[in-house]
């Protein structure tokens, strides 16, 4: 009899055991309740900006009773980690990301907190920024993103201490005179242009400044809105063949495919003078401050990608990314404690912070401080850059749902190294 | 009334003769223990294998973005699937990825296995040395692996008589070169462990005898140490089948899937489907066909060996 009882209540401790597990795995959902208290979590792109949003975080907590938290994602994994976190009890209150299209299936699933009412109480909320990068995180008439971060234009950076010993006395303006740099540069045993291939974005880049040059922004936003046929027009193969004739003059080396950005592999070629040019969003300035403060300072150099002949793209126009945002999730515990931490996104505090480490703030008060940045030449370079550039391409791989970023940069990495032909691409890029 | 029973048939509980004998041979089953027994690791099997198992079933007929609830769209997933050439290049991919790993990894660690189970000098330190990176974490050797072979600043930078431009991970062949030595430098430490434990259980009285009869150390290792860890050998090799369908952080990590596809293996394909395309449907599909064939494969070795009939290798003795 002792030994049924004994069975009994196993059977039934494990019962219980397993049902509270269940339980335990069901309580998805909203949870709001389960979310820790007097805390708020900031889901954020881990890389080497970091460091101005730990400081606006300490600044914000030093006052406030609700302590923001900040959760550093790596970057590569970014996006994947936020898509499958942000419907559970574990998602973050405020979220980095790209606006428009990178938050638009959150917004369909009623995730995302519509800022209006926000705005309305402080209108500075939407008054301190410029308004073309306010509007790229407003869905269907109402906003979800506060600007962050600084505007990131991708820019042709290169080592002046390299090119000058090599006698190339500007960078290109031209697409022949780049043709004629990584000549210069190969034939002196450098690997003309870094590229972090291993990344795959890092290629993007190439396809999206051609395209945008030869072609005009144009192509991209019909290709966006369902027109694939612009794929197969003669533009298109015209700045395929162009990509083509650069990776067989050798301009990226033979091994840009075992290279990566992310690790600091491509940064490090060129911060070591092993290669002239790397082509690379503005981040460049801080990844390089933070990893080799000396040759940031002194030694690298940028310029506006070339122009090229005969192209259908405005010259000034520029690819990358407009910025980037903070959004609030719906189910936060504390809306109001999240809507006073972006209030610090327009704060003197954070504009300075931000052109400290060389990023450029969207803010209306940002032209006063940027005598204060890091190197004010490079702030006040790049501010121009935006300010006068006709059209401000948002990168392909954000551009698009997610869905299809996997296929373009596989098609991108496969046209670079010669796996699949102007077909191949073509036919990649109509399948989206 | 089945206490009795039971309390009939079983033998004196505590001390007597019965006590050191062996099971089996009392001729009944008097001895074998109740499913009780397995009921906490069968709830937990359940709770953690079947649950999921069944819900990524149910996951490969629909649509679903990890948002929202899932759409159901019947076959559709299944009949991408078997177009995408893509998953049937995974599948090879992992095939050769199996096969080269039992073939670099198996000799090795039966060598190392063997030897560690001696009682050689220093033996015990360098065994200890052998087992360090199987104490890293696959995220962690990847990341090493990824720094060392960095074309420009790695070891390919320094020997480059060897590594010619540095394209290691650049090339298909290259690539697959370096996850399979990576794999082989994680993993051959394990399976020498379980040959060092195989190893020592075989009866040095069979050394013996063929020592006495005139055979060499190379006709006792294929005359007695091979056949005596013949079921070593297929455990080591079941866990090598399954881990090399799964085998995921090194090729994320190092690789990327690249160059192009050229090492998106099936466990790589279904993370890409369902956590860059946010395609669950598709992704668990993949995960069916995964379970699947590594659930034939491991039936298929067991059977073909004889393993199944659970005979000790002693028999006989």
């Amino acid at each position: 009899m002792n030994k049924h009882g004994w069975v009994a209540r196993s059977i039934a401790g494990g019962a219980a055991l397993a049902l509270g597990l269940t339980m335990a795995g069901c309580s998805g959902g909203s949870g709001a309740s389960s979310r820790p208290e007097n805390e708020i979590h900031v889901a954020m792109y881990g890389d080497a900006g970091n460091t101005v949003e730990q400081k606006m975080i300490d600044a914000f907590n030093a006052t406030s009773q609700v302590k923001v938290v900040l959760d550093k994602i790596p970057g590569a994994e970014y996006q994947s980690k936020l898509q499958t976190i942000i419907d559970t009890p574990t998602a973050p209150d405020i979220f980095f990301n790209w606006g428009g299209g990178s938050i638009k299936s959150f917004v369909d699933a009623d995730l995302v907190l519509p800022l209006d009412d926000f705005v309305k109480e402080d209108p500075q909320l939407k008054d301190a920024f410029l308004p073309s990068v306010f509007e790229k995180a407003v869905i269907d008439g109402k906003a979800y993103g506060i600007p962050m971060r600084g505007t990131q234009p991708v820019m042709l950076f290169n080592n002046s201490k390299v090119l000058a010993d090599a006698g190339i006395a500007a960078p290109p303006a031209t697409w022949e005179e780049l043709l004629a740099d990584v000549k210069i540069l190969k034939d002196k045993g450098i690997t003309p242009i870094a590229l972090g291939a291993g990344d795959r974005w890092p290629t993007l880049m190439w396809f999206e400044y051609i395209y945008d040059r030869v072609a005009g922004e144009g192509l991209f936003q019909k290709a966006l809105q369902g027109d694939t046929g612009v794929w197969a027009s003669p533009e298109s193969r015209k700045a395929l063949g162009m990509i083509r004739e650069l990776v067989d003059a050798g301009a990226f080396g033979t091994n840009f495919d075992s290279v990566k950005f992310t690790d600091g592999g491509a940064p490090a070629l060129l911060a070591s003078g092993k290669a002239g040019f790397e082509l690379m969003g503005s981040w460049e300035y801080s990844t390089q401050q933070s990893n080799n403060a000396a040759f940031a300072a002194d030694v690298l150099g940028y310029s506006e990608f070339p122009k090229i002949e005969g192209g259908l793209g405005d010259a000034n126009n520029l690819v990358g990314n407009p910025n980037n945002f903070y959004s609030i999730n719906k189910n936060t515990r504390y809306p109001e404690a999240a809507r006073d931490f972006l209030k610090l996104m327009y704060s003197d505090q954070f504009v300075q912070e931000q052109v400290a480490i060389g990023n450029l703030p969207t803010t209306t008060n940002t032209e006063k401080f940027l005598d204060k940045a890091a190197d004010p030449e490079y702030a006040k370079y790049q501010f121009n850059l935006v300010k006068e550039a006709p059209s401000f391409q948002l990168s392909w791989d954000q551009a698009y749902p997610p869905e299809a970023t996997v296929t373009i940069l596989t098609a991108v990495s496969q046209f670079f190294s010669g796996q699949i032909d102007e077909d191949g691409f073509i036919k990649a890029m109509q399948s989206l | 009334m089945t206490t009795t029973l039971a309390n009939r048939r079983r033998p004196a509980r505590a001390g007597g003769p019965e006590r050191g004998r062996p099971a089996g041979r009392s001729g009944s089953s008097a001895s074998r223990p109740g499913f009780v027994w397995a009921l906490p690791a069968s709830i937990f099997f359940g709770l953690f294998a079947l649950v999921p198992l069944i819900a990524v079933a149910v996951l490969s007929f629909t649509r679903w973005s990890g948002l929202g609830d899932p759409k159901f769209v019947g076959l559709k997933n299944w009949e991408a699937l078997f177009a995408d050439p893509v998953m049937l290049q995974s599948l090879w991919l992992s095939l050769l990825f199996i096969v080269l790993g039992i073939v670099t990894q198996t000799p090795l660690s039966i060598l190392l296995g063997v030897w560690a189970a001696g009682n050689q000098k220093n033996r015990a330190i360098l065994s200890a040395i052998y087992f360090v990176p199987l104490l890293l974490s696959s995220a962690a050797i990847s990341v090493l692996w990824r720094a060392l072979l960095d074309p420009n600043f790695g070891i390919p930078g320094q020997m480059s008589w060897l590594f010619g431009d540095g394209n290691v991970l650049g090339t298909q062949t290259g690539a697959i070169a370096v996850l399979i030595f990576v794999g082989m430098w994680q993993f051959t430490p394990f399976h020498t462990l379980i040959y060092q434990g195989a190893a020592r259980q075989i009866p040095p009285v069979l050394y013996q005898a063929a020592s006495i009869d005139g055979a060499g150390t190379v006709r006792q290792f294929v005359s007695i140490t091979l056949p005596q860890l013949k079921n070593s050998i297929i455990t080591s090799v079941i866990l090598m089948v399954v881990g090399g369908l799964t085998t995921f952080e090194t090729v994320l990590i190092l690789t990327n899937g690249g160059p192009g596809t050229g090492t998106t293996i099936t466990a790589f394909h279904m993370y890409q489907e369902a956590f860059r395309r946010f395609d669950f449907g598709t992704g668990s599909a993949i995960a069916l066909v995964l379970v699947v064939i590594s659930t034939a494969i491991s039936f298929a070795v067991v059977r073909v060996s004889g393993y199944d009939k659970m005979r000790s290798s002693m028999e006989g003795l």
